[in-house]
């Protein structure tokens, strides 16, 4: 009668491995709520910070470890301690990073060192284990950083405007 | 930025290069050509490295005097170097200009106009002058005269002086642009030995007056004649290699390696030509250095610049943008925006919550998703049992008590955070927006105007129950009514009747009416069956039914 048959998409696609994983993720955040506080914005936060690193989490899973990023990003994800404590460690983890930008910028070497030595630092920070790569890596794996995410987004939109209009 | 700089390198390689390095250059490139010399390849004696030396050292001086007019630093500066690198590449272009300008110094008229005859008669000239010691050698000379095209590595050799360094993108991308060209143009050449171009034509022969030297001559061409045999397989090859090179981008090989072994080789002529292979051509221009580390900083910085175009080609918007600090500026400020992206949706995704199972069904029926359709039906198998739907229930009395109190602040709230970054970056932003950046302005419009309707959607749903799970679906009787109507016309339209049992479950959805999704069991065929029905309660109270499907349990 009402047999439902979607046409099938690249099972193994980064976008199809990322959604179930969230989808999953999201499912069991969603199943695991408490009681009558969690309309609360403190809870509502709670929720979006534990959304947020589902959504990290399962976009690294993704990509497993074939990328420099994925990998920074999931120890980061490991060695974040539990929900508790995740404020403290975002406002320690700014901290570093601050620091960072005090330090003398190092520029890249070679000619490209003086034209490139701020906007690496701040891809560097940006893209997940950027610290560590010499500027070639980094635009390559930006590149698939950006790609990556904008997967992500596309997801997750998706589900965001089926849950609301 | 970039232009400042490259202009800068080129006043000081134009110093330095033009006068001291290069001498010292030519004087090592003597030294080595003179090894090739010794080179198996050849069957004549190794006595021939004296003459060259000789004509080397000449050459070596009479360029310096010609520095000063050689030097063109302000003359069209990205025309000049894409043309001349082309050119440079293009071996049998010069073959006109050199051979014409020098028998005609005063020439100065573009190559164009050079007939063809004076190639015959130039050389017969060069030979004699040459005196080449394997003149004995006929083929020798027939090769020295088809390669005297060779003569053109002063033309271009000499005005790449003064641009050693000073490649950056816009450069390179213009060489494997031009190099296409150049390349046709080239084997047109070498075919037909016709004249060059006019433009960079032009500008060589002003170049090339300067080197009018007969012993500048002597030089280029006895070092191509002595590479004579290698020269015509690299040059017929030269024109696939081309292609090769303008469509390949992404050559990351070892380059590196290959310009170093070529380089010991054929030190003048590995300027004119690499190894034949795909990878990231580096050409040492003359005067440049040309020792392992400043061609591995070239490789590098091509490799580089390719990312970049790729980086180009990924983030929207950045088409018209060139310069490399500039369009690190955009990624890095895409990139954000990518990320708040993500923040501001997985606070949406917080904050609109649950009636998460029934609407993974109807998710499934939508065709939301490809293959994920599946996948939200299975975690709904799971899931669909009693305890997450008294947790949603319980949730939904909560959510709808508290949405009176806290649909303000939820509004605030989720707002708030937002709201710094966005005029933080509000610049970017609509730098992003106008270089139609559909994320970018997706974040800007849309999901401001959804997180507020969400917000003050939250505050108007005080009256009636928030959207989302309806509490006790079993006991409310207008779902039930709800569900008799959506078998009801199920039923009109289908043969087998499905008989009504009861709602299980029921969401809904504040949209233009009230969109409820059903969860039914009723029985067809006598078989029990579960269902999902999509209702649409207009504001007139009258009902219409959107879909009906079989639920897979």
């Amino acid at each position: 009668m009402n047999k439902y048959n979607p046409p099938r998409m690249n099972p193994s696609s980064l976008r199809s491995r990322f959604a179930t994983r969230f989808l999953r993720s999201l499912s069991k955040i969603n199943a695991k709520k408490p009681t009558a506080s969690s309309s609360s914005p403190t809870e509502i936060f709670r929720r979006y910070r534990r959304i947020k690193v589902a959504a990290d989490k399962s976009m690294a899973y993704s990509v497993r470890s074939r990328r420099t990023w994925s990998r920074a990003m999931l120890w980061k994800l490991r060695t974040r301690p539990c929900c508790r404590r995740s404020v403290k460690t975002s406002t320690i983890v700014r901290k570093t990073r601050h620091e960072k930008q005090n330090k003398n910028t190092t520029t890249t070497t070679g000619e490209d060192g003086v034209v490139f030595g701020v906007e690496a630092d701040e891809l560097r920070e940006l893209v997940p284990g950027g610290e560590a790569m010499d500027l070639y890596n980094l635009l390559d794996e930006t590149a698939h950083y950006i790609k990556c995410l904008t997967t992500q987004v596309q997801v997750m939109k998706k589900i965001a405007d089926f849950y609301s209009p | 930025m970039a232009e400042g700089l490259r202009t800068a390198e080129q006043q000081r390689n134009s110093r330095t290069f033009g006068i001291e390095m290069r001498t010292n250059e030519l004087n090592s490139a003597a030294e080595k050509v003179g090894n090739c010399f010794l080179s198996p390849n050849w069957n004549n004696s190794m006595d021939q490295s004296n003459p060259f030396e000789s004509s080397l050292s000449s050459m070596a001086s009479s360029p310096s005097a010609s520095n000063a007019e050689t030097v063109l630093p302000g003359y069209g500066d990205n025309v000049l170097i894409r043309k001349l690198i082309g050119r440079l590449e293009n071996i049998c272009d010069s073959t006109y200009i050199s051979s014409q300008s020098l028998i005609k110094p005063s020439n100065n008229t573009p190559l164009n106009s050079i007939p063809k005859l004076n190639l015959p008669l130039m050389d017969s000239q060069i030979i004699e002058n040459l005196n080449l010691p394997f003149s004995s050698d006929p083929g020798f000379v027939q090769r020295a005269a088809r390669f005297s095209s060779f003569g053109g590595l002063n033309s271009s050799l000499g005005s790449q002086v003064k641009f050693p360094d000073s490649l950056d993108e816009s450069f390179v991308s213009g060489k494997i642009q031009d190099s296409a060209n150049a390349r046709k143009r080239k084997s047109i050449h070498r075919r037909k030995a016709k004249e060059t171009p006019s433009m960079a034509a032009a500008a060589d022969a002003k170049v090339m007056l300067q080197f009018s030297s007969a012993n500048y001559l002597d030089f280029c061409l006895s070092c191509q004649i002595l590479i004579a045999p290698e020269f015509q397989i690299v040059a017929e090859s030269n024109a696939k290699r081309s292609k090769q090179d303008g469509a390949d981008e992404e050559h990351n090989g070892d380059g590196e390696t290959e310009n170093d072994g070529n380089r010991k080789q054929n030190k003048e002529n590995s300027k004119v030509a690499e190894a034949p292979k795909d990878y990231v051509h580096v050409r040492a221009r003359r005067g440049q250095a040309t020792d392992s580390h400043s061609l591995a900083e070239r490789v590098r910085r091509e490799k580089i610049s390719q990312r970049m175009k790729f980086l180009q080609d990924l983030v929207p918007g950045c088409n018209k943008v060139t310069g490399k600090a500039v369009m690190l500026d955009e990624i890095i400020n895409y990139v954000q925006s990518l990320q708040r992206q993500v923040e501001f949706l997985s606070m949406k995704l917080a904050t609109v919550n649950p009636g998460m199972n029934m609407n993974m069904e109807a998710l499934l029926s939508k065709d939301m998703f490809g293959s994920h359709g599946s996948i939200p039906h299975t975690l709904c198998s799971n899931d669909s049992s009693a305890p997450p739907f008294s947790f949603g229930y319980q949730h939904q009395q909560g959510l709808s008590v508290h949405n009176a109190a806290t649909g303000n602040t939820e509004t605030r709230f989720s707002l708030n955070p937002l709201i710094p970054t966005l005029q933080k970056d509000r610049g970017p932003v609509d730098r992003l927006i106008n270089a139609n950046h559909q994320v970018g302005s997706f974040w800007e419009e849309d999901d401001l105007h959804s997180i507020v309707q969400m917000g003050l959607g939250q505050n108007q749903s005080q009256n009636h129950q928030a959207e989302g799970q309806v509490t006790d679906a079993m006991a409310d009787k207008g779902v039930q009514e709800l569900g008799r109507f959506a078998v009801e016309e199920n039923n009109k339209g289908q043969q087998q009747k499905v008989e009504f049992s009861k709602v299980v479950q029921a969401a809904k959805k504040v949209d233009s009416g009230t969109k409820y999704f059903l969860r039914i069991d009723g029985s067809e065929n006598g078989e029990k069956k579960s269902f999902n029905a999509e209702i649409l309660v207009k504001p007139s109270k009258e009902k219409e039914m959107l879909s009906f499907s079989a639920a897979k349990l």
